[in-house]
């Protein structure tokens, strides 16, 4: 228990930095940012008239108990005065505003430079990168500066992509596909996490979005789209055994060949499981021992998950971990 | 204080009478028997409702924690909203309106007192059978609202939803019911004089209410039984495999879901229309203004749903169409709070924990409204939906906006009802501890929805940096529990030693002050006439002239049927005594309905006898009948 | 200061018609009822939009002639049970038994024809989601005619004991009254579910 808050903490601390990795108030990206003038905008506009209002309610009633007076204005004029005419002007501007905040951030800034398809699963994210032939899951990586499109899709129940350092969320709903986008402005590691409630794991159904320098960028995808090597040893290839026999396959593929593929995207793709910083969308950190721990039980850090646990004698197990260790 | 007994008192209050025991419990049909069961039942689901809050807030209390398990959590939280919204609110504010509603407006009882006692029936085997369910551990656990796919047949399998089902589908009846009955009511038996624009400005708000229940909750009807299909045997609405829509759900559900905030918020700003006048000792200021906003709110409250759903993909034009509406509906808001604000200006107030209530529901709900406003803007509500900014704004608005003026209605008519004062004192350190504790476990939570943290979650990762303000939130859910439980032990001592209350201890100007404390069964002793909106501060006691003399020769229970707009006498109507058929009629529905889960020949069963029942309730006295 | 002094003993006893509280209360649940069959059309036409083909999977749209024909069968009870409505307040105990009866008969011959009708459906509410929203809609009306029907054999009886007269007849009217709104309310789901799908 203590290990695996340990764990668990760990991973938002080397996420996190000095806090504020998942804040709406410290955007990173266009969207963010034209959104949060909007909430400084709204916050201070409504806050202002709300104060003084109390503060005539709490001047009415202490006025009122010494009695007699009160404005010398007729009732109805200050009635309507008050509660329609002046609400309605600073509410009229208010639309206005968020009309105008809202068709601009809901269309990318500048045309986008490729697609990545995100689809829900319960409880992580598969990433799929069309336009340069990349299967990923729970860390998506994008190029500082442009825009990327978003097709957002969910494959059993709804589910919300939301990284709210560069962007609002969307939903991701069984049956549609939403387009949307994000650009981050500065390179970075942002944190996002489901926001629709979609069962027993969604609070820790997180995601990473990791801004590169376009350079730093393309040569993530090259290695993206390299398939799994050959298991190089005896060890590394009983391990590629042992995942086939021991059921792994039926859900988690590998690209290159050397794996049989059954239906693929139950669990995430794990060609470059070894590339990502995080285990289970985002909850542990990506070291030997969390992965060990994860695949022998991983209810212990996410009780409820479609993973079962993997009982395997002790040979199998690091056999198996020596040719996970393969894919990075 | 007892009226001095005449004879026709006696005749009255005999013919008016509940039947004595338990059988005459179960069979009373009186619509002050009614509301107070509607009340205290209520007040009970608040408490469990809460209990459930205490006890996720522990598990919020740090990161990582294990009060609860993820499974266990998810019931809490849907069992928390599903209980406050659907068995506490409403029905607190449906009680307290069926209890004043025929004293405000001078008759002795509602328009059709079975359907009264069958409300309640519905209502109360509701609840129990969710807690039952709860208790078992089958309970939902998708939300409030739960949203299909999670709800359907695929990722529910349990009996948790089809037991929400159920108990969403009679209290839909219980208030349909309780709806039709007041609108009618109102509409019928007003006392001689009463016009409509001397409508007393709560009957105004339960007025308005009801008739938002008629339109709001077949919505909300179909929808349940379409997910109950779904689940049971097999339709295909939400199931995007087959040509269905999870967004079917969403649509429909929020066609009901928006309008009833309003409903269970325009009632609660009635009480406080009834508090402020008589707090500051003059009539209320704007009546006519007031009254065309409570008007406004109905209406408008139906042209926002979307806003629950802008995050589902929808066309921005339409997104803004609907935000504008958003932030519109807080005009008719600010009319009302602008008409309280004039009226305690002028007038000369008189503290008291009612009025100290109200005050705090004025701050609060101003509070609530603002972040209203900020997240009916598409692009702010992308970045706050789903996240413990919108848990803030709801629970200022619903806690600040109905919790307070129900609590300052209690405080308000506890006098009327049961005859004593309660403590002053209690009453100040049970506010104080509430309106403090509200701001300690809600305020952090504006901060949490902007650093991020989503909804609907059993437990956060460490290094977040939320783990200070959900610490803090946690410990504010005492100092509020603490309050309310001042609240229910200043009852109780009250009700046992509390100072005797006589008719009209708050100076009062509406008709349930004319009478006693607690009013005899028969309401008034004579129906009054009522010469202008408030009846109480323009003729003195003494004077009697105008007054309708009751006829005691008739041995049924009788009511005066008054004209739609001016109120003028029209005819008598008869109305039944108690009966034990709406009991009979609640049982077979609730054995078809529940049948329908344990096996299927119980759904014909309880059918037969809920017709049964109904014919029995329906067929005319013997005396009625050619010999 | 006005001194209206009305005695109780003056006003009538229990107006019938429009004046009577159970009359509106009728009206209230009509408004209820017809508000969840205004939620059903707008399911239809929502699943519909979000369609490629409509009726879907091939489907072809409903016949029109039997639906037609029980459409004009369901209409055509309300004349006698109108003829009963009227009949009831000057005292015809015959209209009202007769014009019922009729009613019913003719409710029966609708019930019969919708059975038929469903017997040639290829599809049912499992089928997918138009099967659904076909057999929910037309469904939850049948249900409506059924309670019609009982609550008419209620009135029927009464009836017979000899308790409506011409001071005495709320119990005709509301049950007339529901009729109307089962019949009145067939018209939109007719047209929604067999001539939208050909029209629009």
């Amino acid at each position: 228990m203590t290990a695996r808050m340990a764990a668990v903490a760990a991973v938002a601390v080397a996420v996190a930095g000095c806090g504020g990795v998942q804040s709406v108030l410290a955007p990173a990206g266009p969207g963010a940012s034209r959104i949060s003038e909007l909430v400084w905008i709204l916050m201070v506009g409504t806050i202002v008239p709300a104060a003084v209002v109390i503060a005539l309610i709490l001047y009415a009633v202490f006025r009122g108990r010494r009695g007699g007076g009160g404005p010398r204005v007729g009732d109805t004029r200050l009635i309507v005065l008050g509660g329609a005419v002046l609400p309605g002007l600073i509410l009229l501007t208010f639309s206005a505003l968020s009309a105008r905040y809202s068709a601009e951030v809901a269309v990318p800034p500048s045309p986008p430079a490729f697609t990545v398809e995100v689809t829900g699963h319960q409880y992580w994210w598969e990433a799929k990168y069309p336009d340069h032939g990349v299967v990923t899951a729970n860390e998506i990586h994008v190029p500082v500066g442009q825009t990327v499109r978003l097709h957002l899709r969910a494959s059993d129940v709804i589910h919300s992509f939301w990284v709210p350092r560069l962007h609002g969320k969307m939903d991701q709903t069984p049956g549609h596909t939403n387009v949307w986008w994000i650009q981050a402005t500065e390179p970075g590691v942002f944190r996002g996490q489901c926001a629709e409630f979609c069962g027993l794991q969604h609070a820790l159904m997180a995601l990473l979005v990791i801004a590169q320098p376009p350079a730093e960028f393309d040569a993530w995808i090259a290695r993206q789209r390299q398939p799994a090597p050959a298991p190089a040893d005896p060890i590394r290839e009983r391990g590629r055994q042992v995942f086939v026999e021991a059921g792994c396959a039926h859900c988690h593929a590998i690209q290159g060949g050397h794996v049989p593929r059954f239906t693929g995207s139950v669990g995430p793709d794990l060609t470059h499981l070894g590339s990502r910083r995080t285990l289970a969308a985002a909850t542990i950190e990506n070291s030997r021992e969390l992965l060990r721990a994860f695949v022998v039980d991983p209810h212990v850090f996410k009780p409820g998950v479609r993973m079962p646990a993997t009982r395997l004698p002790a040979e199998q197990l690091d056999a198996l971990l020596a040719y996970l260790a393969t894919l990075q | 204080m007892p009226r001095p007994e005449t004879p026709i008192d006696a005749r009255l209050a005999s013919v008016w009478a509940t039947d004595p025991g338990f059988y005459g419990w179960l069979t009373a049909v009186n619509h002050r028997a009614i509301g107070l069961r509607y009340i205290a039942t209520a007040f009970v689901f608040l408490l469990l409702g809460g209990i459930l809050a205490l006890v996720m807030r522990l598990q919020l209390a740090g990161p990582g924690l294990a009060v609860l398990t993820p499974g266990g959590y998810n019931q809490f939280f849907t069992m928390h909203g599903s209980t406050m919204m659907f068995l506490f609110a409403v029905p607190m504010l449906e009680g307290i309106g069926i209890y004043l509603t025929p004293l405000m407006i001078g008759t002795r009882d509602m328009a059709f007192p079975r359907l009264n006692a069958f409300g309640y029936w519905v209502y109360a085997i509701a609840g129990v059978t969710f807690y039952v369910a709860f208790l078992f551990g089958t309970a939902p656990d998708g939300g409030w609202f739960n949203y299909p796919p999670f709800s359907g047949p695929g990722y529910s399998p349990g009996a948790g939803i089809d037991f929400w089902v159920t108990m969403i589908t009679f209290i839909e009846v219980a208030a349909l019911v309780a709806s039709v009955e007041l609108i009618v009511t109102v509409f019928k038996q007003r006392a001689p004089g009463m016009s409509l624009n001397r409508l007393p400005l709560f009957v105004w708000a339960q007025l308005v209410m009801a008739f938002m229940i008629v339109f709001a909750m077949p919505p909300l009807m179909l929808v349940s039984v379409q997910l109950m299909l779904d689940r049971v045997i097999g339709t295909h609405f939400f199931n995007p495999a087959a040509g269905g829509d999870p967004l079917l759900w969403q649509h429909l559900f929020w066609i009901f879901g928006h309008p009833d905030v309003y409903i269970i918020l325009l009632p609660a700003l009635g009480i406080v229309s009834m508090i402020v006048p008589v707090a500051a000792r003059r009539p209320m200021a704007g009546y006519t203004l007031v009254a065309m906003a409570i008007v406004a709110l109905g209406f408008l409250s139906f042209g926002l749903w979307v806003h629950h759903m802008y995050a589902t993909g929808l066309p921005v034009l339409g997104m803004n169409f609907f935000a504008a509406v958003g932030m519109m509906i807080t005009i008719p808001s600010a009319v009302q709070i602008f008409a309280w604000l004039v009226t305690i200006w002028r007038g000369r107030v008189v503290m008291t924990a009612a009025f100290l209530h109200v005050i705090g529901f004025l701050v609060l709900l101003i509070m609530g409204g603002i972040t209203g406003i900020m997240v009916s803007a598409p692009a702010f509500d992308w970045q706050v939906h789903d996240t413990y900014f919108v848990v803030a704004h709801f629970h200022y608005v619903i806690v600040g906006g109905a919790v307070f003026p129900i609590f300052a209605g209690l405080y308000f008519w506890f006098p009327k009802v049961t005859g004593r004062m309660l403590s002053e004192r209690l009453g100040r350190w049970s506010f104080w501890a509430t309106f403090i504790g509200l701001h300690i476990v809600f305020f952090p939570m504006h901060v949490l929805g902007f650093e991020g943290m989503p909804r609907r979650v059993y437990t956060y990762l460490a290094g977040l940096g939320w783990d200070g303000m959900n610490l803090v939130s946690t410990l504010g859910a005492f100092v509020m529990a603490a309050g309310i439980l001042l609240f229910l032990v200043n009852a109780v001592v009250s009700l046992l030693f509390g100072a005797r209350a006589g008719d009209d201890p708050w100076g009062g100007n509406t008709l349930e002050w004319a009478t006693s404390s607690p009013p005899p069964p028969y309401n008034f002793l004579t129906i009054p006439v009522v010469r202008s909106r408030d009846p109480l501060w323009d003729e003195t006691a003494a004077e009697h002239e105008g007054w309708v003399t009751s006829n005691p020769q008739h041995p049924r229970r009788d009511v005066m049927v008054t004209t739609l707009l001016d109120a003028a006498p029209d005819h008598i109507d008869l109305l039944p005594g108690p009966t034990i058929w709406p009991l009979w009629a609640a049982v077979g529905a609730a054995i078809a309905f529940l049948g329908s889960m344990i096996h299927l020949l119980l759904v014909p069963l309880g059918a037969l006898i809920a017709v049964v029942a109904f014919v029995a309730w329906l067929w005319p006295p013997r005396e009625e009948l050619p010999a | 200061m006005s001194r209206r002094r009305v005695r109780h003993a003056e006003l009538p006893r229990m107006v019938q018609g429009h004046g009577e509280t159970v009359w509106w209360g009728v009206v209230f649940l009509i408004t209820i009822e017809s508000m969840v069959f205004a939620s059903l059309i707008l399911s239809y036409f929502y699943l519909r939009a979000g369609a490629p083909a409509w009726p879907p999977d091939g489907i072809a749209p409903p016949d029109l002639l039997l639906p037609t024909v029980n459409t004009f069968v369901l209409l055509a009870s309300v004349i006698p049970v109108a003829w009963a409505d009227r009949g009831v307040r000057t005292g015809n105990a015959v209209a009202v038994r007769a014009g019922k009866l009729t009613g019913q008969a003719l409710l029966l011959v609708f019930l019969v024809l919708k059975v038929v009708e469903y017997s040639g459906y290829d599809y049912d509410w499992e089928t997918n989601a138009y099967g659904s929203i076909v057999w929910t809609t037309t469904g939850f009306h049948v249900a409506h005619v059924v309670v019609a029907l009982i609550k008419s054999s209620v009135v029927l009886a009464l009836s017979w004991k000899g308790y409506f007269n011409a001071q005495r007849f709320l119990g005709v009217q509301a049950n007339a009254l529901y009729w109307y709104f089962v019949a009145g309310i067939w018209v939109p789901i007719y047209l929604t579910l067999y001539l939208s799908p050909r029209v629009l």
